[in-house]
């Protein structure tokens, strides 16, 4: 009798044990080497490249770290892909263990945080100077805080008007809008409905994803003059010229109602109506980032050759087409151990660097033009001139000069997480484009206070 | 009982039912349907009901994307190491609070019990900074050791074991049974069907859970349960022609807790009915 | 001796259970209500946290973009909820006493298929019913318009877009009630309902009369856990609806998360939790005293 249960008590141990050796050793597989390589001499560095690109793009990754691997037997390059929406939460998640991805293709809106957090680590002198020396002078600023660089530029967005030229024709319309009175005339025109519903929509509006609601709306802003953080770091959306691009987006939702706002919603994934109702041809003009396009042409196929691109209409009070702009970057964890993160910059250095793709340029512009992105590196830009004349993408990069960054500031991310609420209760007819103005104002300087305190 | 309804009544009845079971069954066919959808007909509007040329190529697409045998290995490990802790420490304490005596049992039972209604999300960051601190977060332990005991458990455990009779355990307490061998070898065939059914709900909660696994693994592949390989899918979503390919990821994520459920359905209803919960 | 080697036992066969639940929940709830009082950023050790009192609770019932997102969220959850509740508890019902009854063949079939929707991951019900809700692709709006319907925004509207959410979780959920009903059901002895049937009663007279007064405690367990469950949504905000159109599906499980993680405010996020602990209560508790008054009539 006794040594039954004696005999019971080892089994419920031998469960607990298999239980938790079977977890120890799956985690173990995922953080230092397989049991397989751990043979005694050289440990392998095991690192790890966090992103939010596509299938087919990760495929290509994978290319350059199957290639990267070979020539350096000690490192072991770990791809994690996440949606977009889960990016920040993981980067902001890892904070606190070493066990968080080694790498990340970040926003650049949502570096002073992480570097106020000592999440970040400081580039190595080495890759500084290589960054300083070898893209232009106000990527690598976006790259760094006070001074020190915390990582490789790699990508630069930016927005143009978006239209489609079958849509124009068929309403009598030879060109795009320069303006914005001739956007609302055209738009009208380009509006189709089903008794009060909005078949096809003239202009299309973006909610529910904050980038996408915000950064067209922050371009209308820029090309009438406005501003929204000045240069003394105050928010400035009680500006006149604010007033006028509130009023703009009331007109479009509400007024001449050619922008259906449920037409344009987008999911975690930044896809979703507002790219479906854009390839099916149930919206006219958006302003969109450059980096769309490989997402139109899988959807459109054919269809994609009516798609042009043209600056953004300038406002009233505005000058001349600005468009926001904001690149990414890629950086590595303050976190992870020395030799990870030593593996790392030196892992950046060679993904960003002429030697890792052909003909001398990098292999991050390849995977970046694949999916219709600019690459920022100075010679990345040169090599690929030949492609960046194609139709698409002529305006973006007529219009990168004229281009003026969204803001990076502390609190970036809530700021136009805030703008981008009043914006949309806007949109929806839920507030007046005089309240929407205020309570943006009074949303971006709590906001701002708060993340200064 | 059948004899008392007329016919009209019966068949309006039974057109009802079929009426509720299609439309419960309905997305699910939908999702079944479209994964076999090649993208020509998954671009189309008004949508295909039904596929003309039925494709498994989406399966295989989904093969290239997500580590489909290692997902569900995870799934495996994290649902079935949970559900075994959560067995264990369920029926030892469940026997304790049902059976012995002892100074403060009645408040350890409520402060235990009181954490059944607590929504995860109350706990949810200092709980991810502890398992961080203990070096688990990004993998598969960092996951499954926090669940391996919870109050539902304890709760059903103890209404099913205070049904055993005191007689058997004293009796074989007399035989010089050790409290142990008392637990797995009187308690535990008495109250079967009760883990039977514990099993059930604890393997499809910890099989389907996301929110936990989302922030503990923090974007970690190769540890990644299906749910998790899931999302990962979403990034797929830039065209409509790819919906096969989520559609086909997602009938594979559905099917092994639907199997258990078929076999284990006859075990809940009983169990539901006698836990005390309900009447 | 006895004694001794029982409570050897005890304390050997709790402590697995009590290790667990208190390293994992208690302590856990204990920080969550201690960093509700602290300014703290989540990507920050605990002992950097700041003592603020209840500064974080004023901003959350302030008239400030914290309180009113967090107000939103917190009126989004329960309205979700309640109407989850109103929906599944008469469906459930209703369901329920059609396969308890068993009148006609295709009960079992029936039970079956509702429950089986219990057991799909509520990432691929969220995944699979944002295509099914599609304005242009969707079968839904497909079928509407064959009864002369016209489309419908579903999740892109503001007044539709949480209701929309409601319907996957009732689709989802009401075979898991279904089964308690019947559960519930089959403790009513037949006898009482001869007993009635001779005094004349008919059906929805003894629903009103016998069944739901006896199936009452039933209920109010459904009702305490449909409203626990409903509180957790989260993958369908999270992967379709980002908490839009206009925060009109921002719910509090999603909220905390972003507060908390994404923008590393852990003490607000924490007040947040907290409040949403002290709500639950006082309606669980509310709950169980009309149970409790139920009985005692």
């Amino acid at each position: 009798m006794r040594r039954t249960s004696r005999y019971l008590a080892l089994l419920l141990l031998a469960v607990c044990a298999v239980a938790f050796a079977a977890c120890g050793g799956s985690s173990d597989d995922d953080n230092g080497g397989t049991t397989a390589s751990g043979g005694g001499s050289g440990e392998k560095v095991k690192i790890s490249f966090l992103t939010h690109w596509a299938p087919e793009t990760v495929t290509a990754f994978e290319r350059v770290t199957a290639a990267y691997e070979a020539d350096h037997p000690d490192v072991d390059v770990e791809i994690r892909a996440v949606p977009f929406a889960d990016l920040l939460t993981t980067l902001r998640s890892q904070a606190g263990g070493d066990n968080g991805p080694t790498m990340a293709s970040i926003y650049d809106l949502w570096l002073p945080e992480l570097v106020r957090d000592g999440v970040l680590s400081r580039a190595p002198a080495a890759n500084t100077s290589e960054i300083e020396a070898e893209w232009p002078a106000n990527l690598a600023a976006a790259a760094s805080v006070d001074g020190a660089a915390y990582g490789y530029p790699n990508e630069v967005d930016l927005y143009a008007l978006n239209y489609n030229t079958r849509l124009f024709r068929a309403a009598g319309i030879d060109g795009p809008p320069a303006t914005w009175d001739e956007l609302v005339e055209d738009a009208k025109r380009l509006t189709v409905r089903d008794g009060d519903r909005i078949t096809q929509q003239g202009f299309g509006l973006i909610s529910s994803w904050a980038a996408g609601t915000v950064h067209p709306w922050t371009s209308l802003l820029y090309s009438n003059g406005g501003e929204l953080i000045d240069a003394g770091g105050r928010a400035v959306l009680d500006s006149p010229q604010a007033g006028e691009a509130f009023e703009l987006v009331d007109e479009l939702a509400n007024g001449a109602k050619v922008s259906s706002p449920q037409m344009s919603t987008a999911d975690a994934n930044t896809t979703g109506p507002y790219l479906e109702n854009f390839v099916s041809g149930k919206t006219a003009m958006i302003i969109m980032a450059n980096w769309w396009e490989s997402a139109l042409r899988a959807g459109m196929r054919d269809a994609f050759r009516d798609v042009a691109t043209a600056p953004i209409p300038v406002g009233p009070s505005g000058d001349a087409a600005h468009s926001v702009s904001y690149s990414w970057m890629t950086v590595v964890n303050g976190k992870a151990d020395d030799a990870e993160q030593r593996a790392a910059w030196e892992f950046l250095a060679y993904l960003n660097g002429p030697d890792s793709g052909e003909e001398g340029h990098s292999a991050m512009a390849a995977l970046l033009q694949s999916m219709g992105i600019l690459p920022s590196r100075t010679s990345d830009l040169e090599a690929y001139r030949g492609d960046l004349d194609r139709d698409f993408l002529t305006a973006y990069v007529e219009e990168l000069p004229n281009a003026k960054p969204f803001p990076i500031v502390l609190g970036g991310q809530e700021f136009t997480e805030a703008l981008q609420r009043n914006l949309e209760a806007l949109q929806a007819g839920q507030m007046s484009a005089g309240d929407a103005q205020e309570r943006s104002q009074a949303d971006a300087e709590s906001v701002l206070e708060t993340a200064a305190g | 009982m059948t004899g008392r309804i007329g016919f009209t009544r019966r068949a309006a009845l039974l057109s009802f039912m079929l009426l509720a079971c299609v439309m419960a069954a309905f997305p699910i066919l939908w999702m079944v349907a479209t994964a076999f959808k090649s993208p020509d007909e998954a671009l189309q509007t008004p949508p295909v009901w039904i596929p003309g040329s039925p494709t498994a190529d989406a399966f295989s697409n989904v093969g290239d994307v997500i580590d489909i045998p290692r997902s569900f290995l995870n799934s495996a490990l994290i649902a079935g190491l949970t559900t075994t802790g959560i067995l264990l420490t369920s029926l030892l304490a469940g026997y304790v609070f049902a059976k012995y005596r002892f100074r403060g049992k009645n408040v350890l039972f409520a402060v235990l019990i009181s954490t059944m209604f607590l929504p995860p999300i109350v706990t949810l960051i200092p709980l991810f900074r502890i398992v961080t601190q203990m070096g688990l977060d990004a993998s598969l332990a960092g996951v499954i050791v926090p669940n391996l005991a919870n109050a539902f458990g304890i709760f059903l455990m103890r209404q099913f074991i205070a049904g055993v009779p005191d007689e058997l355990i004293e009796a074989a307490r007399l035989d010089g049974a050790s409290e142990l061998r008392i637990v797995f070898r009187i308690i535990a065939p008495n109250v079967l069907p009760a883990l039977a059914a514990l099993a059930m709900f604890a393997f499809v909660y910890h099989w389907n859970s996301y929110l936990w696994p989302l922030t503990v693994l923090q974007g970690n592949e190769s540890a990644s349960p299906i749910v998790i390989s899931l999302a990962r899918l979403l990034t797929y979503t830039g065209s409509a022609a790819n919906t096969p390919q989520v559609m086909a990821g997602a009938t594979l994520a559905v099917l092994p807790p639907l199997i258990l459920f078929v076999i284990l359905q006859r075990f809940f209803v009983n169990t539901m009915s006698r836990s005390g919960m309900t009447g | 001796m006895r004694i001794a080697r029982q409570n050897w036992w005890t304390a050997g066969f709790l402590a697995p259970s009590v290790g667990l639940i208190g390293i994992f929940v208690l302590i856990p709830i204990a920080l969550t209500v201690w960093l509700s009082l602290h300014r703290w950023s989540t990507a920050t050790p605990f002992g950097d946290a700041e003592w603020v009192g209840l500064d974080n609770f004023d901003a959350l019932f302030g008239s400030d973009l914290v309180g009113r997102d967090f107000r939103q969220a917190l009126r989004n959850t329960f309205v979700y909820a309640g109407v989850s509740i109103a929906l599944l508890i008469p469906l459930s019902i209703l369901f329920g006493t059609i396969v308890h009854r068993a009148a006609v063949r295709g009960t079992t079939l029936l039970r079956t298929v509702l429950f089986a929707t219990y057991t799909v991951p509520m990432i691929a019900v969220a995944i699979v019913w944002s295509k099914l809700y599609s304005p242009t692709e969707g079968p839904i709006n497909q079928a509407l318009g064959w009864f002369g319907i016209s489309p419908q925004p579903w999740l892109s509207d503001t007044s539709s877009a949480l209701i929309s959410l409601v319907f996957l979780n009732v689709w989802q959920q009401l075979g898991y009630f279904t089964v308690l009903v019947v559960a519930g059901l089959t403790q009513i002895p037949p006898s009482v309902y001869e007993a009635a049937a001779l005094d004349g009663a008919r059906n929805v007279k003894l629903l009103f009369r016998i069944t739901l007064p006896l199936l009452r405690r039933t209920l109010l367990f459904c009702v305490v856990i449909a409203l626990i469950n409903a509180i957790q949504v989260f993958e369908p905000v999270a992967t379709i609806t980002q908490g839009g159109p206009v925060g009109a599906t921002n719910v509090l499980t999603y909220h905390i998360r972003e507060v908390g993680i994404e923008r590393s405010q852990g003490g607000l996020a924490s007040a947040m939790a907290v409040t949403l602990l002290l709500a639950l209560v006082v309606v669980v508790t509310l709950v169980f005293a009309l149970m409790r008054k139920g009985d005692d009539r």
